[in-house]
């Protein structure tokens, strides 16, 4: 199948979930789509276009919270990638691990980091993060305030005003 | 102990410990030790364990986990030892001086002898480095 081929397909099977496709240049496309509907596009996109999932990536803009999950077709070298958004303050999505196996441990490391919680997930430990590391403080969010008294954050290096 | 440091600095064997780098100044220790620039001619091996070793290199800003294995590394090696720190990250943690996952310095944790700076130090940097500190512990000058 050839590029339009694909975009077409997706296009017309889940014509109520999708947002927005967004063409970046002829190897990437971005398509956004509803939060309730990632099963069944995940699941599409890698049990019946045989794609590869390559990683997940997540960001916290100002009035939302979004997730990518990049996936590569490599006979037309086409990588798509899913965009989520997620309100605030109610930070939950259904988890992918049921499906497929390689999603476990980066949604692992996206709930220590961001916070964002996956209902499904099998087993969702610390995976990065030391075990004396306090709950509930995500260290890559807007609002993370250095919480360590005893970190040591200038070079000792003291410069002579004259 | 300085007679026994200067026996052993004729042949001084390396142990190379990584606290979270990105792995090119690992590589950059690495290349030293390729026959291009052989210092595998001087007798400086790489050794698999920490009590054969005398001279300790240590690369990568020091993550909060890889802090409590450094300093019961530094425990285990048998002194006298020297400490070597290779690669801006390991001098002052470098650009991730605001992480939040490196508090502390290295060398508030252990005491660190020689200190090669360079994002990665060229090879002929490490071994300009590593002869200075030879010649000054054998001139007697060194710190122990």
């Amino acid at each position: 199948m050839t590029r339009e081929e694909v975009l077409g397909d997706l296009r017309k099977k889940f014509k109520d979930d999708i947002i927005e496709v967004l063409d970046k240049s002829p190897k990437r496309v971005y398509i956004e789509i509803k939060p309730e509907a990632i099963i069944q596009v995940a699941s599409y996109i890698f049990k019946d276009l045989k794609a590869r999932f390559n990683t997940a990536s997540g960001v916290d803009t100002r009035y939302h919270m979004e997730i990518l999950y990049h996936f590569l077709i490599e006979d037309i070298n086409l990588l798509i990638s899913l965009r989520i958004k997620i309100q605030k303050p109610k930070l939950e999505i259904d988890s992918l691990a049921t499906i497929f196996e390689g999603v476990n441990w980066i949604e692992r490391e996206i709930h220590e980091i961001l916070g964002i919680n996956f209902k499904g997930h099998p087993d969702l430990r610390r995976l990065l993060l030391p075990d004396d590391w306090p709950d509930g403080v995500y260290p890559l969010r807007r609002d993370y305030k250095e919480w360590d008294k005893n970190a040591i954050r200038d070079r000792g290096v003291k410069c002579q005003k004259q | 102990m300085s007679i026994k440091l200067n026996a052993l600095l004729n042949s001084p064997w390396l142990f190379h410990l990584s606290t979270g780098s990105c792995n090119n100044c690992d590589i950059e220790i690495l290349d030293c030790l390729t026959p291009r620039f052989d210092i595998e001619r001087f007798g400086m091996l790489l050794v698999g364990s920490i009590k054969h070793a005398d001279v300790l290199l240590i690369t990568g800003s020091g993550n909060r986990k890889s802090m409590e294995r450094v300093k019961r590394l530094y425990e285990q090696i048998p002194k006298p030892c020297l400490v070597v720190a290779v690669g801006e990250c390991a001098l002052s943690r470098g650009m991730f001086i605001h992480s939040y996952n490196c508090p502390i310095p290295i060398d508030k944790v252990i005491p660190v002898d020689v200190y090669i700076p360079g994002c990665p130090p060229k090879p002929e940097a490490i071994i300009a480095g590593v002869v200075k500190l030879i010649e000054k512990v054998k001139a007697g000058t060194a710190k122990k």
